[in-house]
């Protein structure tokens, strides 16, 4: 047992790890695509709202047309889909691919979060409430291939109920609607189109709210190009690929073969192995799994950012750069004139040292009283950071000495920081990059420190802590407080995120490039990246990504085909319930025991509730196929008892035999039914048990 | 020598603000005390850098005082901070390269520094925040 939270950080650090792998050439790849600001990567979750809020507006187009019956569902479709192929056939397809999509950027955004580890901390919160989201979004893709009530429609339809069944939540079989067109009733479309059109999409957007709520300053649009880019992209893919139903449902056959949207269905052939309990305990453990991963060590243990009361005057700066929201301004509690303190709340603190990057105090000049800032944070507070650029300075030589901050988290950093320092150039460490004051570069350049700073951070949107990179890019150009002092020379310091340093093969690149530019003299050309395409090549590589993006939304939206059942095969529904007999004999009162009862109260004869179990057998050429003791519902054992089953018969002359003992012996039949069928490849019979005339029935359609 | 005095005519009515510009006051006459004295340039010169964190702080804390006022005159005073806050840095790497010149430009501008801001910029805005306080 001691195994578990030794294992679980080898665990996860290793898929981590493994995530990186993948993600970073991918984020890179990206970036020469779209460019830093761009790199859907960084979008990943407005990217999915988007995809949604199209799946919104398409479906509103659907729904203007769609017909809410069994038998106006596939037509209505087919209509909107062929005779308005322009306009109504693309919105379907639209309304399909958007929520493909939707699913792989949903996939994306959560693999990511996880692989840079942030789903923990004050983060578990988005974490945690996004699981939910997921049991929205799947039936909510689920229910739609329902409603289009073709044969995939009835498959789904088949197999959602059959999942449901099984769940002791009715006492009757809701799959039994779908094996014959006479149980089926236009009901079950008004409660689809309910859940579909409102009940669900009103929870999700409830959901998402709930999900951003702690993020300060969320992003729930993505960058317009990118918005524009993807819905030109899909609505091309709409045109050349459009969705098409498949095939108009007839319940006396078994679709050969069925193209499934794997992006939904993922989890549907699984029932064709596994039992429902098995499908189900797959969905909640793997649910549950993910809602415990942020308490699952490597737990870190990084402590929050600390108020200096003697330092701060209530400016708000720091509760204004906070990307977590874990600052806010309270009423001053030390007696002093000011109205507000800052006020950290540990639980949502990331330790990220933004705070302190924004705090007017956190001046490295300040020799007289202690470089203690307005806030601060323990694991590198801003004096050891002054001590630490003092003594790499000292190990500094020659005429143009570079001083480079990299953030701890920037996987970049901790792989170039060995290959970085050198004679000219030191290397200082920061939690984040926008955890350097300002006032820290104004001190390196103006106290002869260094001649040049670098700054690095993750690049791109890609910051672990949000808003590190942009507030610093901010702070830089004077757009955001605290600003950079003017008399600061910008042209001794390169932002290594930024579009201009960025073009550069890697940081120790950019280093050399400021250096060169420093020197002034002439030195070796700074290796500029040739992988960032500029003008045609750039956007053919950006549509060449988006090809890449949609081949797969298209082809796993029907490919590869599922079977019910085999080639050769014909399909038998075992479905029926049926009362089994009472435990004991029903009695009649006497008229004194009636008189002893309240009035209303008085029934002339007193029966057991309980009934027994019901023994069913069904055979093929007197093989059993499927022989069971079936126990009565209900709560007091007084219902009847439920068969559902579907079986696979092979096609041929058969002679089928149903049997039922409603007494629950194992002897002998009270009920039995033998016919001689010449099953048809994909033929369909279903097994009813008629309660009017007390027979079985075999529909062979 | 105390050059730069109090005045009942500088309160903004914000009591924060005031607080500040009080303490400030007593921090620039302090250096100027320092300077009358004679003291070892690097006292003066941790005064002066006192100086810039205070006052960097309470520029921030007027800002948002005016801004949560919707002072309309907010960009041109947010930019005469700025303006002051290099000016002062300036100050302070002049002494810190040569203490003779900076001692200098200190008798000559510090207290002009701070007073004509706050006869100028701060009284517009005292009209402004004034009646509110």
């Amino acid at each position: 047992m001691a195994a578990g939270p030794g294992i679980s950080p080898v665990v996860i650090e290793g898929l981590q790890k493994a995530g990186r792998l993948v993600l970073e050439p991918l984020r890179r790849l990206l970036d020469r695509g779209f460019g830093a600001a761009l790199n859907p990567l960084n979008h990943l979750g407005a990217l999915t709202i988007y995809f949604f809020w199209i799946v919104v507006v398409s479906g509103i187009w659907l729904f203007i047309f769609f017909e809410t019956s069994v038998a106006g569902a596939y037509e209505s479709v087919e209509y909107l889909t062929h005779q308005q192929w322009y306009l109504g056939g693309v919105m379907r397809s639209l309304h399909r691919y958007a929520s493909d999509a939707a699913v792989i950027t949903l996939a994306l955004h959560m693999i990511r979060e996880f692989v840079y580890d942030r789903h923990r901390g004050m983060r578990w919160f988005s974490w945690f409430t996004g699981v939910p989201l997921l049991w929205l979004v799947f039936p909510l893709g689920i229910t739609g291939y329902w409603l289009v009530w073709d044969q995939l429609g009835w498959y789904v339809a088949l197999t959602s109920a059959e999942l449901l069944d099984w769940l002791p939540i009715f006492s009757e079989s809701m799959a039994r609607n779908f094996l014959s067109d006479e149980a089926l009733s236009d009901r079950f479309f008004t409660l689809m189109a309910f859940l579909h059109l409102i009940g669900l999409p009103l929870f999700l957007v409830f959901g998402i709210w709930l999900h951003v709520l702690r993020i300060n300053g969320p992003r729930i649009n993505p960058p317009r190009t990118l918005m524009a880019s993807s819905l030109a992209a899909l609505t091309i893919l709409s045109f050349v690929h459009p969705a098409v139903s498949q095939g108009e449902v007839n319940m006396a056959t078994v679709p050969p073969s069925l193209g499934l949207d794997w992006y939904y269905l993922l989890v549907y052939p699984l029932l064709k192995a596994w039992s429902p309990g098995w499908v189900w305990a797959l969905l909640v453990g793997l649910s549950l799994l993910l809602c415990a991963l942020p308490w699952i060590p490597p737990l870190r243990g990084k402590s929050p950012a600390v108020v200096d009361l003697d330092n701060c005057n209530g400016c708000g700066r720091c509760s204004d750069d906070c990307p977590f929201g874990a600052i806010t301004m309270m009423p001053r509690s030390d007696g002093l004139a000011y109205d507000a303190e800052a006020v950290v709340d540990p639980a949502l603190c990331m330790s990220c040292g933004l705070c302190t990057g924004a705090c007017p105090t956190a001046t490295p000049f300040r020799r007289h009283s202690e470089l203690v800032p307005g806030i601060d944070l323990p694991d590198l507070p801003a004096a050891r950071l002054r001590e630490a650029i003092i003594a790499k300075s000292q190990e500094l030589e020659g005429r143009a000495r570079i001083m480079v901050f990299g953030c701890q988290e920037d996987s970049t950093w901790t792989r170039m920081k060995a290959r970085l320092e050198g004679s000219a150039t030191g290397a200082v460490d920061l939690i984040c990059a926008g955890q350097l004051p300002p006032p820290f570069i104004d001190f390196v350049l103006s106290r002869d420190l260094a001649d040049g700073v670098v700054i690095s951070g993750c690049p791109g949107g890609n910051c672990q802590y949000r808003l590190g990179a942009e507030w610093t890019s901010l702070r830089v150009a004077r757009e955001r407080d605290p600003q950079l002092r003017k008399r600061v020379d910008t042209s001794r310091l390169a932002l290594a995120w930024e579009e201009r340093w960025a073009r550069h093969k890697d940081l120790p690149a950019v280093v050399e490039g400021l250096r060169f530019e420093l020197s002034g003299e002439a030195g070796p050309e700074p290796q500029a990246a040739t992988a960032h395409p500029g003008g045609p090549a750039r956007w053919a590589l950006t549509a060449l990504l988006y090809v890449v993006f949609l081949v797969p939304v298209a082809v796993f939206a029907v490919w590869p085909r599922f079977s019910l059942i085999g080639e050769d095969q014909a399909m038998v529904s075992l479905s029926f319930s049926h009362a089994g007999q009472r435990v004991g004999e029903c009695r009649q009162l006497t008229q004194e025991e009636l008189n002893e009862l309240p009035p209303n109260m008085r029934k002339p004869s007193d029966c057991p509730r309980e009934r027994r179990p019901v023994r069913v057998l069904f055979s093929v050429d007197g093989v059993p196929l499927y022989e069971d003791r079936l126990a009565p519902t209900g709560l007091w054992n007084d219902g009847s008892a439920n068969v559902y089953r579907r079986l696979t018969v092979p096609a041929g002359p058969h002679e089928l035999f149903i049997g039922m003992n409603e007494r629950g012996e194992p002897e002998g039949f009270d009920y039995a039914l033998r016919q001689a069928v010449d099953l048809a490849p994909g033929q369909h019979v279903v097994v009813e048990f008629d309660e009017t005339h007390q027979t079985f029935v075999m529909r062979l359609h | 020598m105390t050059l730069l005095q109090w005045k009942p005519a500088y309160t903004l009515g914000v009591p924060s603000v005031d607080y500040e510009h009080r303490e400030l006051i007593a921090m620039i006459n302090s250096v100027y005390g320092h300077m009358a004295e004679s003291s070892e340039p690097a006292v003066i010169e941790a005064g002066l850098e006192d100086i810039y964190a205070g006052i960097a702080a309470h520029f921030a804390l007027e800002e948002r005082h005016m801004r949560e006022a919707g002072y309309e005159e907010y960009a041109g005073h947010k930019a005469q901070h700025e303006e002051l806050l290099d000016q002062i840095r300036d100050m302070m790497d002049v002494f810190a390269k040569d203490p003779d010149a900076g001692r200098r430009q200190l008798r000559e501008r510090l207290a002009d520094w701070f007073g004509r801001h706050f006869a100028t910029f701060d009284a517009r805005l005292h009209e402004r925040l004034g009646d509110h306080g």
